[in-house]
């Protein structure tokens, strides 16, 4: 289904889209109150952007320094090429140790891997210990938000999962009562786990270490207590200092909540005697994006989702629309990459205000690469019929600008005397969900002729 | 051709041109603040406590009288027996720290901008002490606060750490419609002792 189809569907509840657009937005302030607190921002995004241009420039060499240093510390690395031997992998692993139960604390690239399924299949349970991620895996659903996974589900609709799975008591939706519980539910799974999955924010080729960083703690309860820790990590998450995490985690937290930092940053480098520590290196098409000199600075990206609540289409047309693991306009860079045909309406998501770039903590140039998949996308994938003919026929009126002066003057004079009724009908897709403004008397060429007499 | 082979060479062939590393200037970020008040205000954004005492020895009765009757304690500080309740030596599996009521540790690295204090394995005797504690108390030294966290990782960088954590705050979720709620798996408050 095409973004502005699947769009559609969430926007039939308007009540949920308004509320939506105004959480999201909330989230957005707070990022910008953090940010104008710092002084320096600007440079920070700057050497944010240097680093991780550099670590691509390199990428190949720090990631052998990477996996030296790793295996030095007694920890396990393994590589895999795609998503399904990352599954296998992890699997392989949770065998070997014999694991039934699974904790995970949240990670983007498990779900683009869709690990969940795939391990229980074979009858291991995998319990997501985010809040917002157990929320809805409840709901079998796919967070809708990388920061923010249940942004799209109301208190009411959490209190009723909470009764339904966890046999809580109907509180109205209660968020104190309801995370409460949540607790006393996750501190069992910990406590039973076998093994523990978790992603990687940043990882350090100098040390052969990596940084994971929440606000609830679940990262470090499940890897401590669990004899098994697998770290799952993108290639791009690499960074070749540990000095450099003082750049990345001063723009993390303030770009995704408007928090200094997040609560819990944790450095793990080496297992505690007796334990096991695995990391898995996925690429699963991240070096062909690599090898797209306009949007492979779309790896730079270290997911704060500030591009996501500043989006205007984003915050309209909720997360599930992007039918993508990332949703949004870093989403819609990245997964047109992966498949064209299937994301060919993503970056057509947008406004192209350039509002995500400016909030970008890593500076990408999110809206030039929107427009530029645009490009590809129009020559290569089949446009629907009304498009490809009114963009033809447009393309002729405006070489004959007699022609064009005269439908101009259609226009104005329909704009401002026919009935609504007749302007917003159905092919007028211009007149869907807004009022058209009323039809000025004179042509802008008219205006700008006066105007230029007058100055004279 | 294994994955690894695979991946790498495929990064060899697909990165740009080698680019310079940035050298960092911190003097851009320099704002003049006054650390020890900036640090104390971060820590109460955050959600934490803090209280000042005037020597480290007054901590023990300080907590004592903020939670009182408490079962489980543990501390790492000297002189401490009393308050402790538990012995670690005598614990089978870290799993069964999960009633520990109150643990103090000492930090020696806090980052004024954030209100975040540094704990490595040498203040942590088992990793998972201040996430399943349910209040967690750290002590710090006044002096030991520096500006941003680029001077942190200047202090880490000459000790050889296995696992360590910046902490800020209590543990917390707004994961239910946006609303702050402290207290999602980890400690649910912390309390930081400056002298
Ligand atoms: S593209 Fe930039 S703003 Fe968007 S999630 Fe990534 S780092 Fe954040």
């Amino acid at each position: 289904m095409n973004h502005s189809k699947a769009a559609s569907i969430f926007n039939k509840d308007e009540k949920k889209v308004d509320w939506h657009d105004k959480a999201l937005w909330f989230v957005r302030h707070k990022r910008d109150k953090a940010v104008h607190a710092v002084e320096g921002w600007e440079s920070l995004r700057n050497y944010g952007h240097g680093i991780k241009a550099h670590t691509l420039s390199n990428l190949d060499n720090y990631l052998i320094q990477f996996e030296e240093n790793a295996l030095k510390n007694g920890v396990q690395v393994h590589w895999a090429a795609n998503g399904d031997e990352h599954n296998k992998i992890v699997h392989g692993i949770l065998k070997e140790h014999n694991a039934k139960k699974v904790v995970k604390s949240k990670s983007m690239l498990t779900e683009e891997c869709h690990l969940n399924p795939f391990l229980e299949a074979d009858g291991i349970e995998v319990i997501d210990t985010d809040l917002g991620e157990r929320i809805v895996q409840l709901a079998k659903e796919s967070p809708s938000h990388i920061v923010l996974p249940a942004i799209h589900k109301t208190k009411e609709e959490v209190d009723e999962l909470f009764q339904e799975h966890l046999g809580t008591k109907p509180s109205g939706g209660d968020p104190q009562y309801l995370t409460g519980e949540a607790r006393k539910h996750l501190r069992k799974k910990f406590i039973s786990a076998d093994a523990a999955i978790t992603g990687v924010n940043f990882a350090i080729a100098e040390t052969g270490g990596f940084v994971v960083c929440t606000n609830e703690g679940n990262a470090d309860m499940g890897a401590h207590l669990a004899p098994v820790h697998i770290a799952c990590m993108g290639i791009e998450k690499l960074i070749p200092k540990q000095e450099h995490l003082g750049v990345f985690l001063r723009l993390l937290a303030r770009s995704a909540t408007g928090q200094p930092i997040t609560t819990y940053s944790s450095h793990f480098k080496k297992p505690v005697n007796g334990n096991k520590m695995h990391i898995v290196i996925v690429d699963n098409g991240r070096t062909e994006q690599l090898s797209r000199p306009d949007f492979r600075a779309s790896l730079h990206c270290i997911r704060c989702g500030a591009c996501m609540n500043t989006c205007p289409i984003y915050r309209r047309s909720g997360g599930h629309s992007y039918d993508a693991t990332i949703p949004g306009p870093i989403g819609s860079i990245l997964s047109p990459g992966k498949d064209l045909t299937k994301h060919s309406s993503l970056p057509f998501a947008s406004t192209l205000c350039g509002s995500c770039s400016d909030v970008c903590p890593v500076k990408i140039d999110i809206h030039s690469q929107l427009y530029k998949w645009r490009q590809i996308i129009t020559k290569e994938t089949p446009q629907p019929f009304v498009k490809k003919t009114s963009m033809k026929m447009m393309g002729k009126v405006f070489a004959k600008p007699m022609q064009f002066e005269r439908i101009g003057k259609v226009a104005r004079w329909s704009l401002r005397n026919l009935p609504k009724g007749v302007i917003n009908s159905k092919p007028n897709v211009w007149g869907k969900e807004r009022d058209l403004p009323s039809g000025p008397t004179e042509s802008f060429d008219d205006w700008y002729k006066k105007r230029k007499d007058n100055e004279q | 051709m294994s994955s690894r082979e695979h991946i790498l060479s495929r990064a060899k062939a697909n990165k740009p041109d080698l680019l310079e590393l940035p050298n960092l200037d911190l003097n851009v970020f320099v704002d003049g603040r006054d650390l020890i008040k900036e640090f104390k205000t971060k820590i109460e954004v955050v959600g934490g406590n803090v209280v000042d005492v005037v020597v480290k020895e007054n901590v023990i009765s300080q907590v004592s009288s903020l939670f009182p009757d408490t079962k489980a304690n543990f501390s790492t500080l000297e002189g401490t027996q009393d308050f402790n309740t538990i012995s670690l030596e005598a614990l089978n599996k870290p799993h069964e720290l999960e009633d520990l009521d109150i643990l103090i540790l000492e930090s020696d690295i806090g980052v004024a901008e954030n209100g975040a204090l540094w704990l490595s394995d040498n203040q942590i005797p088992i990793r998972v002490l201040p996430f399943i504690t349910k209040h967690l108390v750290l002590v710090l030294n006044k002096e030991n606060i520096v500006p941003f966290l680029h001077q942190a990782y200047q202090k880490i960088a000459s000790s050889e750490t296995d696992f360590g954590v910046f902490i800020s705050g209590p543990s917390k979720t707004a994961d239910i419609e946006q609303s702050l709620v402290i207290g999602a798996q980890g400690a649910l408050s912390l309390t930081v002792f400056i002298y």
